[in-house]
């Protein structure tokens, strides 16, 4: 394949969702081919830049991916099954992107907030994030403000995603702001928080930053953050 | 597109084994005993020559049990009916369920101004391009009537020409007159190639009501049966009392009334032509006892066309009854309600071919666009409930469940990916956004959705058409009013 030829196959290995050649993909056309993650490997070997395969491969990818979602003809999980591929590519790419230094998206920590453990709607934001090209720390459930600030410090992450699913443990939400205030930090992060029962008001009640009603809305809240950075 | 995929009903039987016998028996009772009135002598004439009573005092015929029963065992079992592109035939047999249009209402609510108005050829063209567009339903018959256009004598022929220039799926329609019914045939005929193109596969069929309840034949319809046999056209033999005023008020009195009605018209159908083939045109509808109207909503209308199914399954013939009748006047609740019960009976009744499902208001004498859609909306459901539970190793997901975990999620598992865009009926209309999101919708209102929906299908829809000499062959031939093919 020659470098033109290999940068489309990415871009239709994304719009399946193929990570690897053991992918079957949203429809079977491209299975038993290479997956993103070994077409990534060919191009480097062949010295496409970096910045092609980001721009023209994969972020191109995830464009049609969303035109199809917003048609009605991809569904969450074939949105989620492409973030994927576009992740399981950055991990290859990453090295090269400082070698080649390129200005990542920034850096992302996503966590359930104390005392509660619901974590897909977070874990779908955490793949869509890195599909978007972010490089996103995922602390997981029940996670404490102090080891959220720990988090974003060492990382040195520009934004910080708070999820919660149950009124009961909103209020940690709070107190997790609360606690990058104590810390000296706040002004050094954006924070957006989402979850079923969450709302604009509440955020704002709270001063968070912003409040993402779903995953889409979160990843272009943190794109037009990591715009005006 | 993929050819309808045909489920089968017969989960729902409003009657037991054993009362469907006796409804049966006593309808042979009544055909012996009361029998029917003909008042055309050809017709009587036929079914002296078949071995039925005639008394030419009365104008009445009876029947043996033996009479009709020979009869019956001409009928074939199944009938086919065609479609054009040959991607929707149609396999009416034991409990298939296919749905579609139907009805001849004078009036329609405009798309544009949302006035009621009088139904045009126009109308009946673009309820055709929708129905072929939506995908819940598989037949046209045309909801409306353009008989404020169109003399009657080209009424029929013009209407089906109408619907066919606008769906390649199976036609339906009513022939006014005999020499109507000829034009039809010819005009298919044309489209078809020839005679026995037309006769191998055709991709219409007659409807036509013989009877005038209670028990009386009609004799224009039966001088257009006897040309349609002849063709080879399937015909849907319909009858349609109106329980308490045409029939008995009682369910079972009006099935006992219909069922030897149907027989009859049966029975004269194989003896004008063996092996004809029929469907049991079964449609009771009742009576509203206040002011003497039609009612088509009430839910006595799906037991009793539900039960028409069984009866008709009953006698090993396919059947042709109705579902989406109401007596509301807008889309609104009454509508739907009154719809979605009889439709859901009628489709697990398993119904072969049920009209009447979509667009239709006001006891039927009015056809309104956006309801169309909704209608599409709720066969959609009705279908995916006659689907059922499918039940195999791969779908019982013991083996995701397990990949999945404990404290997992299923929304990014293949098995996810395989099964969503088929376990779920996806819906058009419906809204299913959260309470934010449905705020700041422009159109909050179904109906609203349901009419810009029509508009989009009406402008982007491309039907698969006459071709352009074959247009003028039959306009060069037959008296068509409407000007262009709607292409």
């Amino acid at each position: 394949m020659n470098k033109d030829d290999l940068i489309k196959t990415i871009c239709d290995n994304v719009i399946q969702g193929r990570r690897t050649k053991d992918d079957e993909g949203i429809d079977d056309s491209l299975s038993g081919t290479p997956g993103v993650v070994e077409l990534v490997g060919e191009a480097l070997a062949a010295e496409v830049s970096v910045q092609s395969i980001l721009k023209e491969g994969l972020s191109r990818g995830m464009d049609i991916v969303g035109k199809k979602f917003e048609a009605n003809e991809y569904f969450i999980p074939d949105m989620l099954a492409a973030a994927e591929a576009v992740s399981a590519a950055m991990d290859v790419l990453e090295p090269h992107i400082m070698k080649a230094g390129l200005e990542p998206k920034g850096q992302f920590v996503i966590a359930t907030v104390l005392g509660d453990h619901h974590d897909i709607g977070k874990n779908i934001v955490a793949v869509l994030l890195k599909g978007a090209g972010f490089q996103v720390i995922d602390l997981g459930t029940d996670v404490p403000a102090d080891r959220i600030i720990e988090a974003a410090n060492k990382n040195n992450a520009q934004q910080v995603g708070l999820s919660a699913l149950l009124t009961t443990t909103m209020p940690e939400m709070k107190t997790t702001i609360e606690a990058f205030k104590k810390a000296g930090l706040r002004e050094k992060v954006k924070v957006l928080i989402g979850g079923a029962p969450t709302s604009k008001e509440f955020a704002k009640e709270i001063g968070a930053d912003a409040h993402c009603k779903d995953a889409f809305e979160a990843i272009a809240v943190a794109e037009s953050h990591a715009g005006s950075r | 597109m993929e050819k309808p995929i045909t489920f089968s009903g017969g989960q729902y039987q409003p009657l037991e084994q054993k009362e469907i016998q006796r409804l049966h028996d006593s309808a042979l009772s009544v055909l012996y005993n009361t029998g029917v009135r003909v008042d055309s002598e050809e017709a009587m004439a036929v079914f002296e020559k078949g071995g039925a009573i005639v008394d030419r005092n009365s104008n009445r015929v009876r029947f043996r049990p033996i009479t009709i029963e020979n009869a019956l065992r001409n009928v074939p079992q199944g009938v086919t009916l065609f479609s054009r592109d040959g991607l929707h035939d149609l396999r009416l047999e034991k409990t298939n369920v296919y749905l579609g249009t139907g009805g001849a209402a004078p009036d329609v609510d405009d798309l544009d101004t949302e006035e009621e108005r009088p139904a045009t050829l126009k109308d009946v063209a673009d309820f055709a391009r929708l129905v072929d567009a939506l995908e819940n339903l598989h037949f046209y018959v045309r909801p409306c009537t353009a008989s404020s256009e169109v003399p009657r004598e080209y009424l029929g022929m013009n209407e089906f020409y109408a619907a066919i220039s606008n769906t390649s799926k199976h036609v339906m329609g009513a022939a006014c007159t005999v020499q109507d019914a000829r034009n039809i045939i010819r005009l298919a005929e044309i489209i078809a190639g020839d005679s026995d193109a037309l006769r191998k596969r055709p991709f219409i069929s007659f409807i036509t009501g013989l009877i005038i309840s209670p028990l009386r034949f009609d004799p224009e319809p039966i001088a257009v049966l006897t040309e349609i046999v002849r063709s080879g056209i399937p015909v849907a033999l319909s009858s349609a009392p109106m329980a308490g005023l045409t029939s008995p008020i009682t369910l079972a009195g009006t099935l006992v009334q219909l069922h030897a009605e149907e027989l009859s018209c049966i029975t004269l159908a194989q003896m004008l032509a063996p092996g004809t083939p029929i469907l049991y045109g079964g449609v009771p509808s009742m009576t509203d006892m206040h002011e003497l109207d039609y009612v088509g909503g009430g839910v006595e209308f799906g037991l009793m066309n539900a039960a028409i199914s069984q009866l008709s399954q009953h006698i090993d013939v396919p059947c042709f009854n109705s579902a989406g009748v109401t007596e509301a006047k807008i889309p609104d609740m009454q509508a739907v309600y009154e719809k979605t019960f009889a439709i859901c009976q009628c489709v697990l009744s398993g119904s072969n071919c049920i009209h009447h499902v979509a667009g239709m208001l006001e006891s039927l004498m009015k056809v309104n666009y956006a309801q169309m859609l909704i209608d599409n909306e709720i066969a959609g459901m009705a279908i995916r409930a006659l689907r059922g539970i499918e039940l195999d190793e791969d779908r019982l997901a013991t083996d995701t469940i397990d990949a999945v975990g404990p404290g997992g999620s299923f929304i990014a598992s293949k098995h996810t990916v395989k099964y969503m865009r088929t376990e779920f009926y996806e819906p058009f209309l419906a809204d299913r956004h959260d309470y934010e999101t449905w705020r700041h919708l422009r159109i909050k209102d179904i109906r609203k959705r349901a009419a810009r929906e029509a508009k989009k299908i009406l402008k982007q829809h491309r039907p698969m058409g006459i071709p352009p000499e074959i247009d003028r062959q039959i306009r060069s031939e037959l008296k068509i009013y409407s000007r262009g093919s709607s292409q």
